[in-house]
């Protein structure tokens, strides 16, 4: 069921290629401590969900390279108790200049799995360099995916590119999000959008290469309209929520989701439809972490519910 | 002397808000933006119009560009190329509805205007439905075949999009005529820059980030409000 080319590079961590990046340019020099793609800096991710011969969703593919770590599935979600879910963790804490992910994710015909990360994911302060991050979602027929991670906080003067290429079945349904804070917001006297460039793509295509759409946002706060009605306005952290899925489970999550701008929760929300029929985008704005975690749950709640027939369990107190 | 006199007043034609292409019917969001009270006097207009034309800049002005060379070069299948990459990357339904309403009719007038084996292509395969047909492209085509320069074609497409913001808040925005020239006067003042960075852009590199201009999008889309179709 996997994809031959991720197979090829079982045996040692693959490339993670940003050449083409014109916007990376800038930032190409050697960081001056450990060299781009030293042992460490080069994380590797394989994971591939199938069901197994009774019918139940494993973890029956997992690789990986320092400093990604994924130990085992576990089922603790009380609504779909038969469904895996892995969180990704980083022995190396933050991002840090000249790192290099990679993190592959297959899941196959009829299975379920969810994903997250342990913890929010910090993006340290660059001086040379950049870190990138390569990711590749595939789902079989009739497969399901959660891919729910903690924020993003980039720190002052990082630079992080991140790619995500879904090839997801017509039949199946994939529910991507990304959550961006504008920084930390309460460190050393305030740090939002201080960082130097955020490059980030998500574009999504069928098993025979048919692409749907392709999103592209880059952010260099510097250039001073970070601000500007339009863009972030008055809010500081933003999420964004790709779910590939048939049309008529599409339009059955689109009815149910509002578009709102409520000024006492401080949060907005909107909802379109991808391009040729790929499924839905949802896109939150906030000023906390919270109450945007918490509108895309409830957005992914409603979205399990299309699909699977229940809704997501309440948060762990703790995340 | 006489030839460029004659495109550059035709740069004016394509350029001027009475062309009709249906620019009128269509806001960018401007209208929720106004109703919501975002946009509600002529700094937050003046904003919200960069950001439209920020928006625009790197990938509608990159689509129009690469369309323009294609158009030069003869190359009708990279024209058909640019058109679907280009749709790709639009997120919302009014955003697509707006650049096929408006390239079909910017195509339907050049077909009058010009003699061209790629136009008639062009709008025969928009009229069988092979191509989306968006607006961006159709300038490209009709600037090449007009003896225009490149810069002409993105000076044209900016002023497009912002006047395009700026007609609308004269419908539902607090502002006067002579608060939208000033905008205008000062906006215009920045498309150097955006050209030199979008005239080497590929598709790879078409990029834009205007999250509260698409969840207004999205309000429009879902609310009822309907003096403009975006």
């Amino acid at each position: 069921m996997f994809n031959k080319d991720l197979q090829l590079h079982y045996s040692d961590s693959p490339e993670v290629d940003f050449s083409a990046a014109r916007e990376m340019k800038p930032y190409l020099e050697e960081p001056k401590a450990m060299y781009v793609g030293a042992p460490g800096k080069r994380g590797y991710l394989n994971l591939g969900f199938e069901l197994d011969t009774d019918g139940k969703s494993i973890l029956r593919e997992l690789d990986r390279r320092a400093p990604l770590i994924v130990q085992q599935e576990l089922y603790f979600d009380e609504k779909l108790p038969g469904m895996p879910c892995v969180y990704i963790l980083s022995s190396g804490g933050p991002n840090i200049d000249g790192d290099r992910y990679m993190q592959n994710i297959t899941v196959g015909r009829g299975a379920m799995a969810w994903v997250s990360t342990g913890a929010a994911t910090k993006l340290a302060g660059m001086k040379y360099n950049y870190s990138g991050m390569i990711q590749n979602i595939v789902l079989e027929q009739d497969a399901y995916l959660e891919f729910l991670p903690e924020p993003i906080i980039p720190h002052a003067s990082t630079r992080f590119i991140c790619d995500t290429r879904m090839c997801v079945d017509p039949t199946a349904t994939v529910l991507y999000s990304e959550i961006y804070m504008g920084g930390r917001k309460y460190y050393n006297g305030g740090e939002l959008f201080k960082f130097d460039i955020l490059s980030v793509c998500s574009h999504g295509e069928r098993p025979d290469g048919e692409q749907l759409f392709r999103e592209k946002f880059i952010i260099r706060p510097d250039g001073g309209h970070i601000r500007d009605c339009g863009v972030m306005g008055k809010y500081d952290i933003f999420a964004n929520v790709i779910v590939m899925t048939p049309p008529d489970k599409a339009e059955e999550i689109y009815k149910r989701t509002d578009a709102y701008i409520d000024r006492s929760r401080h949060l907005a929300a909107g909802v379109t439809h991808l391009p040729n029929g790929a499924g839905l985008l949802f896109k939150v704005l906030g000023m906390e972490p919270g109450p945007v975690k918490a509108a895309v749950r409830e957005f992914a709640s409603g979205v399990r519910m299309a699909i699977k027939g229940v809704p997501l369990p309440e948060e762990f107190p703790w995340r | 002397m006489d030839k460029r006199m004659t495109a550059l007043f035709h740069l004016l034609q394509y350029s001027d808000a009475t062309f009709p292409v249906g620019t009128f019917s269509f806001s960018n969001g401007l209208e929720t933006a106004s109703y919501e009270k975002l946009v509600h006097d002529a700094p937050t207009l003046e904003q919200y119009a960069r950001s439209a034309a920020r928006q625009a800049a790197f990938s509608d002005g990159v689509a129009a560009l690469k369309a323009y060379r294609s158009c030069k070069a003869g190359d009708y299948n990279a024209i058909r190329e640019i058109d679907s990459r280009l749709m790709l990357f639009k997120m919302n339904d009014e955003a697509r509805l707006m650049l096929k309403r408006m390239g079909k009719k910017l195509a339907e007038l050049a077909s009058r205007i010009f003699t061209s084996e790629i136009l008639r292509q062009w709008l025969s395969d928009i009229e069988s439905d092979l191509t989306p047909g968006s607006y961006p492209v159709a300038q490209g085509i009709v600037f090449a075949l007009s003896d225009l320069g490149e810069e002409d074609l993105y000076v044209s497409h900016q002023y497009g999009v912002i006047n395009m913001i700026l007609g609308a808040a004269l419908r539902c925005v607090r502002v006067s005529h002579y608060d939208t020239q000033e905008i205008l006067f000062r906006l215009a003042a920045e498309t150097p820059d955006l050209y030199d960075e979008a005239r080497d852009m590929d598709f790879g590199d078409m990029n834009c980030f205007v999250p509260e201009m698409d969840i207004l999008a999205s309000l429009h889309e879902k609310g009822s409000m309907r003096m403009f179709m975006s």
